[in-house]
C-alpha cells in the first residue's frame, strides 16, 4: 500500500506528464486502463494551466496562434508548475523562458512582449496607494530637491526592449485596427507600467528618464539618479520626465 | 476500522444557524461585476473562488468589496489542499484569514481532495484512497484551517474518476468521520455525487441519504461534461453547462428532506450571460419553494 506523501508524488509527476508506473497499481480500473483514468487529471493540470497562461498573455497568444501557443505553454507548464494556488501569480518566468524557444527565434521581440504582459499582470494587482500630488511637492524648497528620495507607487513597473513592445501590444489589443503594422526598425522602448487608478497604463520613457526612474526607485537621491540619466543621454532633461511621471501618479510618497 | 465510525455524539453537534439565506445564490464572475451592481438582482447570495481575491490590492478586489456591501457572499477555496500529506501553506492560510476578515463572508468552504505534492500546485481537485491515513491527514488540517479562522468550515465531497485499491470506506462515510473528527459542516454538491455514482456506479440517491441534513452548510449545482474513453463514457465536471434533469431531480429529493439550504449555481467555463444564471437560480429557488415546505414547517414544530 502506498503511504499518502508517496501517492501524492507519483501523482504529481504523473500529472505533469511524468511515469505512471508505481502509481498505476494503487489506482481501481474498473474497465479502463489505469493509466486512462490518469490522463483525465493529467489534461485537467495542463490544459487549465495552459488557459491559465493563455489568459495572463493573450497578446503572446496571438502573436504564435492558438496551436503554437499550447504547445510552448505546455513545455512551460511542465518544466515550471506553480508553487501558489494563487493563479494570477502563475507564469512570471514565461518571458525569460520564451528566450530560450528555439521555435520562436524569429520573433526576437517575444520575450520582451511577454515581459511586458507580466508587468501588467503585476501592475494590475498591485497594492492600491494614493499617489503622490504635484501639489505636495510644490511646498518644497526648490534648494533641497537634489536630495528627495521617492517611494515609487506599488504598481509602478519598468519594462524595456529593443523593440517597439508598445506599439505590438496596442496593435494586438481587441478592437485594434487589423491593417495596423508595426515598423520594428522603429527601435528600443523604454516603459513604465502603472495603475495609479483602476486602468493600466504605459508611460514612454526616454534612454535617460528610464534610467533615472529606475535609480528613484532602488532609492537613490533625486539628483543621483538625474546624473545616472544623464550619463546614457547627454541632453536628458530630468524635468521633463518628473513631470509626467508625476502627472501620471507613477510617485507614492518622497521623503529627504 | 472502528476509529473511523462517526460516533453518535459528534454528529449530533448541528451548524448552529446558516449564515447564507436558504436560497439560490450564483458564483460571481468577472463578466457579471458590473451588471450585477447595476441591476441588483434579487438573488440570495454570490459565491467567489477565494484563491482569486487574495490579491493585495486592484479592481478585482474593489469590486467584490462593493458587491459585498449589496449580498451575503460565501469564500469557496480550491487551493488549501487539505488532503496533502505535507503540511499546509501557511502564507496561504494567512491570505485566506485576510481575506476572510475583509469580506466577512456567510461560509467559507473547501474540498474533500488534495491539489499539491511535493510544494508543487496541480490546479486540479484530487480525490483522496479513502483509509485511516488520509483521516487523521485531513481531519488534522480541517480542525487546523477553522483554528486559523477561527470558525467552522464547510467541507466538499468532490466528483472523481478514479478510486484506489487501498481505500477501505465509502466516500460519504469518509466525510462523515472528517465531519466527527474536526467539527466542520457539509457541502454537498449534486452534481459532483451524480457524476462520481456515474462514474464509479454506486446510488447516487442513498449518497445523498447518507448526509443528515442538520450538517449540510451549503449545496453545490452545477453542469458537466461527457466524454467517451474505450467505449465507456466518463463524466467530468467542468461547470461549463446548464444543470442536467437527472441532477435537478436529485436535488428535490435532497430539498424534500433537508428543506431550502443555500444552493449555489456554479457556472465556471464557458460562462453565458447573467439572465442565464438567474434561471438556473430561480429554478432552484422554486423548488425549494415547492418541495422544502414541509421540512421547514417539521423543524419549526420539532
Ligand atoms: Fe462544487
Amino acid at each position: 500500500m502506498l503511504a499518502l506523501a508517496e501517492l501524492q508524488s507519483s501523482f504529481g509527476e504523473a500529472s505533469l506528464g511524468g511515469d505512471t508506473i508505481t502509481l498505476a497499481p494503487a489506482i481501481i480500473g474498473d474497465g479502463l486502463q489505469a493509466e486512462q483514468r490518469l490522463s483525465i487529471h493529467r489534461n485537467n493540470t495542463t490544459v487549465l494551466l495552459c488557459e491559465v497562461l493563455g489568459t495572463t498573455y493573450p497578446v503572446v497568444k496571438k502573436l504564435v496562434g492558438e496551436a503554437f501557443f499550447d504547445s510552448v505553454a505546455r513545455a512551460y507548464v511542465r518544466a515550471h508548475p506553480p508553487r501558489s494556488p494563487c493563479l494570477f501569480e502563475y507564469g512570471g518566468h514565461f518571458g525569460d523562458y520564451l528566450a530560450n524557444v528555439p521555435a520562436v527565434a524569429e520573433l526576437p521581440y517575444l520575450s520582451d512582449v511577454a515581459k511586458l504582459e507580466w508587468a501588467w499582470n503585476e501592475s494590475f494587482y498591485a497594492v492600491d496607494a494614493e499617489p503622490l500630488s504635484a501639489s505636495a511637492l510644490a511646498k518644497i524648497d526648490p534648494e533641497t530637491y537634489g536630495d528627495l528620495i521617492f517611494t515609487l507607487h506599488p504598481s509602478l513597473r519598468l519594462v524595456a526592449s529593443a523593440y517597439p513592445i508598445k506599439e505590438i501590444w496596442d496593435v494586438n489589443q481587441c478592437g485594434a485596427d487589423p491593417d495596423a503594422r508595426v515598423d520594428l526598425n522603429e527601435g528600443a522602448q523604454r516603459l513604465a507600467v502603472l495603475r495609479a487608478q483602476t486602468s493600466v497604463t504605459f508611460i514612454e520613457l526616454s534612454r535617460g528618464g528610464f534610467e533615472m526612474t529606475a535609480q528613484l526607485s532602488a532609492g537613490k537621491r533625486l539628483e543621483d539618479a538625474f546624473l545616472s540619466g544623464q550619463r546614457l543621454m547627454a541632453d536628458f532633461d530630468p524635468t521633463a520626465t518628473l513631470s509626467v511621471l508625476i502627472r501620471a501618479g507613477a510617485f507614492h510618497t518622497f521623503f529627504i | 476500522m472502528d476509529q473511523m465510525a462517526p460516533t453518535a455524539q459528534s454528529l449530533a453537534s448541528p451548524i448552529p444557524s446558516s449564515p447564507l439565506p436558504n436560497r439560490a445564490g450564483i458564483g460571481l464572475k468577472a463578466q457579471h461585476y458590473q451588471e450585477i451592481l447595476d441591476t441588483q438582482p434579487n438573488i440570495g447570495w454570490l459565491e467567489v473562488h477565494s484563491e482569486n481575491y487574495m490579491c493585495t490590492g486592484g479592481p478585482t478586489l474593489k469590486w467584490l468589496t462593493a458587491l459585498r456591501e449589496r449580498y451575503p457572499v460565501s469564500l469557496h477555496g480550491v487551493g488549501m489542499s487539505l488532503g496533502s500529506a505535507g503540511p499546509l501553506d501557511q502564507a496561504h492560510i494567512k491570505r485566506l484569514v485576510d481575506l476572510d476578515r475583509r469580506i466577512e463572508p456567510g461560509w467559507v468552504s473547501e474540498h474533500l481532495s488534495w491539489s499539491i505534492a511535493d510544494g508543487v500546485y496541480l490546479n486540479d481537485l484530487i480525490a483522496l484512497p479513502y483509509t485511516a491515513e488520509s483521516l487523521d491527514v485531513f481531519s488534522a488540517h480541517v480542525r487546523e484551517m477553522q483554528d486559523a479562522l477561527n470558525r467552522q468550515v464547510l467541507i466538499e465531497n468532490p466528483s472523481s474518476y478514479l478510486r484506489y485499491e487501498h481505500s477501505v470506506i465509502s466516500e460519504p462515510e469518509f466525510l462523515l468521520n472528517v465531519v466527527s473528527q474536526s467539527g466542520c459542516g457539509v457541502l454537498l454538491d449534486v452534481n459532483n455525487v451524480y457524476v462520481s455514482a456515474h462514474n464509479h456506479g454506486f446510488d447516487p440517491v442513498a449518497y445523498l441519504d447518507q448526509i443528515p441534513a442538520h450538517l449540510i452548510g451549503e449545496i453545490h449545482m452545477a453542469g458537466h461534461s461527457q466524454t467517451v474513453i474505450d467505449g465507456r463514457t466518463i463524466r467530468i465536471d467542468d461547470h461549463g453547462s446548464p444543470i442536467c434533469g437527472e441532477v435537478w431531480a436529485l436535488y428535490e429529493h435532497l430539498i424534500k428532506r433537508t428543506g431550502p439550504k443555500p444552493t449555489l449555481i456554479e457556472w465556471d467555463t464557458n460562462i453565458p450571460a447573467l439572465d442565464v444564471l438567474l434561471g438556473e437560480a430561480a429554478k432552484a429557488d422554486a423548488i425549494m419553494t415547492l418541495c422544502g415546505q414541509r421540512e421547514t414547517h417539521r423543524a419549526c414544530i420539532g
